[in-house]
């Protein structure tokens, strides 16, 4: 309780208190809100990247811990199915073109509005919602020696194809199963693109008689550079690092290693192997390989930090 | 811009042709889940004789489906719930509040995007054993958050950025502190970005196998989807039977699919336009 005279006497030191703890909750307010989701970046994301960078130049087993510079490295170079896991990256980079072209060419269709379209945007999409697990078990069925693709084909008198059997197939088997089952996302990116797309520009190319391929050409493919850039970067990180669950229930990397990925790789040489500084090795290439694909990225982050 | 005649089948052809090629494995997986084993390996292009769940139901009380689905919701639930607090704070502050080193520190967590769970698998493993969080629920609730949060918070600051700013001054005006801008006008404006955001979320936790594989290391702590992987050895003779099972798991999400399609795509697109 405070006494009226008290109340006369001091409405101008609260009001100044008001103030200042106002202007203090202005600062304090965005570390507050800002402060947890930090605390959890870097203690679980930025922390351990940098005790992984530290713990592949050390060594394995009975050398636990210690340091043994670039040996895990150099282990690494020497190790067929690590080479097999960098030369499958190959032949994703080879795959890349494909994966970007067919969901671009859909969208450019979707776009000039066929009928139907939602309904085909709803059905391409829907496989990327599905878990790689459940879709390497679709497949599993689906491949399997004497499934109903070799039965099918079968009756069109082809000769049965061992699709996750033979060394030299299976790993073409995983990664088109792996854009059957993604490209519905680059598709929608693509749409939202042709969403910011010009309307004008297409008037102009039609007043100027332009047909369908030369307007894709020069209107379209310069207006959606950007587009293209994000879809080519996002689908390669996608096959980096979004193949795990395929490969583990499709062909369990086999035969003979043949469908190593890096981060399949990182995975066996962390649990079955038990060579976890071996595996953090492994897991710095594929960071520096995904690095040099994000590059490409910082262009995009810098244009949201400058609308921040 | 519309093409007519000819130009119109050249295009639906082929687009027709792949909608079917998408479709189809799922549609046959489905009849062959309806399918006794000696129906499926006398033709398995047939139809099913008749309509019948008993695979499915079988595959549920053999295969303890049951308890990886109550593992995963679990799970999924508390890293969404967190990922949304998280993510929609850090959000409000990044694109509706000035303080000092907000660009920085918005990059960071943008930079995280770029670290893949492949990466920081090892030294995460170790930590999590040394924590005692290895083969927990709130272990691998944890490990969703740091590998979601850092796309959380991207859309969110984008999602926000949308709010007009003066809404926030008027709130001021009337006396609303920060915080209070958040609970009143930030989270009920955001329903729309939050319901986005965490259906994304929750697909993303309740599909992943290579996170919950390395944490869960009991049986009875797996999740569906590792379920599912177990699946195979344990049906490996009775195809029928193994794709009632992948049926069971995959039903949440195609609820959800069919329920949220604009949701899921509105979030997708958020992360790649407003980028």
């Amino acid at each position: 309780m405070t006494s009226a005279g008290e109340a006369i006497t001091t409405p101008r030191r609260t009001t100044a208190r008001v103030r200042r703890w106002h202007i203090s909750e202005h600062k304090l307010a965005p570390l507050v809100l800002v402060t947890p989701a930090l605390l959890v970046i870097v203690g679980l994301r930025i922390v351990p990247l940098i005790l992984g960078a530290q713990y592949s130049l050390t060594g394995d087993g009975a050398r636990n811990g210690m340091f043994v510079g670039l040996g895990n490295y150099r282990a690494l170079a020497g190790d067929p199915v690590f080479r097999t896991a960098i030369k499958n990256v190959g032949l994703l980079f080879v795959a890349l073109p494909v994966a970007v072209a067919v969901p671009g060419i859909l969208a450019t269709f979707l776009f000039l509005k066929v009928p139907g379209h939602r309904f085909y945007r709803s059905v391409y999409f829907f496989p990327v919602v599905l878990s790689p697990v459940i879709i390497g078990a679709i497949f599993n069925i689906l491949l399997s020696y004497d499934g109903p693709l070799n039965q099918g084909l079968g009756k069109l008198g082809i000769g049965p194809v061992d699709w996750l059997g033979n060394s030299h197939v299976a790993i073409f088997s995983v990664i088109g199963v792996h854009i059957w089952a993604t490209f519905g996302m680059a598709l929608v990116i693509f749409m939202a693109g042709f969403s910011t797309l010009d309307q004008s520009l297409l008037d102009a190319a039609r007043c100027d008689g332009a047909n369908l391929p030369q307007t894709i050409r020069h209107v379209v493919v310069p207006e959606l550079s950007r587009t293209i850039q994000f879809v080519f970067v996002t689908t390669m990180i996608g096959m980096l690092t979004g193949m795990f669950g395929l490969v583990y229930v499709m062909t369990a990397g086999g035969p003979g290693g043949a469908t190593y990925l890096p981060e399949f790789y990182v995975w066996v040489t962390q649990g079955q192997m038990n060579s976890p500084a071996l595996a953090s090795a492994a897991s710095m290439v594929l960071f520096v390989l995904m690095l040099v694909v994000g590059l490409a990225q910082i262009r995009l982050i810098k244009r949201v930090t400058k609308e921040v | 811009m519309r093409e007519r005649g000819f130009g119109r089948w050249v295009v639906a052809v082929p687009m027709c042709l792949l909608a079917l090629a998408t479709i189809y494995p799922m549609l046959f997986t489905l009849n062959v889940a309806m399918k006794s084993r000696r129906e499926y390996v006398l033709n398995q292009f047939s139809l099913a004789d008749h309509l019948t769940a008993a695979n499915i139901a079988d595959a549920w009380n053999t295969s303890g489906l049951g308890r990886y689905t109550f593992n995963s919701v679990v799970v999924t639930l508390g890293a969404v719930t967190l990922l949304l607090l998280l993510g929609s704070m850090a959000g409000f502050a990044f694109s509706q509040l000035t303080f000092w080193g907000r660009k920085w520190l918005f990059l960071v967590c943008l930079g995280a995007l770029m670290i893949p769970f492949q990466v920081i698998m090892v030294p995460f493993f170790r930590v999590l054993g040394q924590t005692g969080l290895l083969d927990t629920h709130l272990g691998l609730i944890l490990a969703y958050t740091g590998q979601f949060l850092p796309f959380t918070i991207f859309l969110m600051t984008s999602f926000y950025s949308r709010i007009p700013a003066e809404v926030i001054e008027a709130a001021r005006v009337d006396g609303s502190t920060t915080l209070g801008v958040y609970r009143r006008i930030m989270l009920p404006l955001g329903r729309p970005a939050l319901l986005s955001v965490g259906i994304l979320n929750a697909l993303f936790c309740w599909n992943d196998v290579l996170i919950s594989l390395l944490v869960m290391q009991s049986e009875q702590n797996r999740t569906l989807m590792v379920g599912v992987t177990a699946l195979r050895g344990q049906y490996s003779d009775n195809i029928p039977l193994f794709a009632g099972g992948v049926l069971v798991a995959a039903l949440p999400v195609i609820a959800i699919y069919l329920f949220f399609q604009r949701q899921i795509t509105d979030g997708v697109t958020a992360g790649s336009t407003k980028g």
